[in-house]
């Protein structure tokens, strides 16, 4: 089938729109105007609104998107980690990635469209899914305390998500908290859980 | 690659294929033990007690998260006209 240039032309100034919109919510958050957007764009406001008739539209269909890939590289990770250390490590190289813009998210998702919630529940529930596969492995072979699934992961979340909520008492401007504080969390959570006697309890 | 139609699983190995089957369009985690693929109504109560479970979520709220995770995939689109 053939695409018509303008058909392609639309395409990708929608493309250039939902990019824009990462990297400004990114920096300064979701409460940021349309306008800043298509300034940073560099296009017109009233093409925002011919893309996106509302920023709730631009919203969930950047959560979306932002969900979709985040999830899917989680996926692609996790598959390859046999143990907790590994997945954990892979989970944070994840979070490095797409820092910025998730700490915007678990942030502020309280005050955002339902799609919010719903893009943050997937994405934990993606990972939710390898964590458990894995801790759940390593406590029967006795290597990880006998300590309820969802304690140890709500544990790890609260952790990392702390650090990230209070990005600006742990880094300076924009250095990365998970790349200051990853190994930390990481060597001391794993303390907290590993069964160290290798025994069953 | 293939993604499972019922739960949006990456598929890659032969074993992630309900019944090692890589015709199949759903996954290893999507079948009922005969083979065939689990209702709408047996998927989302498996989500949901699955998130309860790893998440510790009040049981409300993982339905209603488990449905969301439904809504995007094809092989539920007819369950949310
Ligand atoms: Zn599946």
């Amino acid at each position: 089938m053939r695409v018509s240039t303008r058909q392609v032309q639309k395409q990708n100034t929608r493309k250039k729109i939902m990019e824009t919109a990462y990297s400004v919510i990114s920096n300064k958050g979701f409460s940021v105007p349309s306008s800043v957007i298509a300034e940073e764009a560099g296009i017109s406001h009233g093409s925002i609104f011919a893309h996106f008739p509302t920023m709730n539209d631009l919203l969930n269909n950047l959560l979306s998107d932002f969900g979709d890939k985040m999830g899917a590289r989680l996926h692609m990770l996790a598959k390859k980690s046999d143990s907790v250390d590994n997945l954990l490590k892979e989970h944070l190289k994840v979070l490095e990635e797409y820092e910025a813009f998730y700490s915007r998210l678990i942030s502020e998702k309280n005050r955002l469209p339902d799609e919010a919630k719903t893009t943050f529940a997937v994405i934990q529930s993606t990972l939710a899914l390898h964590f458990s596969n894995v801790i759940e492995r390593e406590i029967s072979k006795g290597t990880v305390r006998k300590l309820p699934t969802h304690m140890l992961f709500n544990t790890w979340l609260g952790l990392v998500h702390y650090y990230l909520m209070n990005k600006d008492f742990f880094s300076d401007g924009n250095e990365s908290v998970i790349k200051n504080y990853g190994p930390e969390l990481l060597s001391f959570y794993l303390k907290m859980i590993k069964n160290e006697r290798g025994v069953y309890e | 690659m293939k993604t499972c139609i019922a739960c949006g699983m990456p598929m890659e190995d032969i074993s992630d294929f309900a019944g090692n089957d890589p015709g199949k369009d759903y996954c290893v985690h999507c079948a009922r033990p005969d083979g065939e693929m689990q209702s709408f109504e047996e998927k989302r109560e498996n989500l949901a007690s699955f998130i309860v479970r790893t998440q510790g979520f009040n049981e409300n709220a993982a339905r209603k998260i488990a449905e969301d995770m439904m809504r995007k995939l094809p092989a539920w689109k007819d369950y949310f006209c």
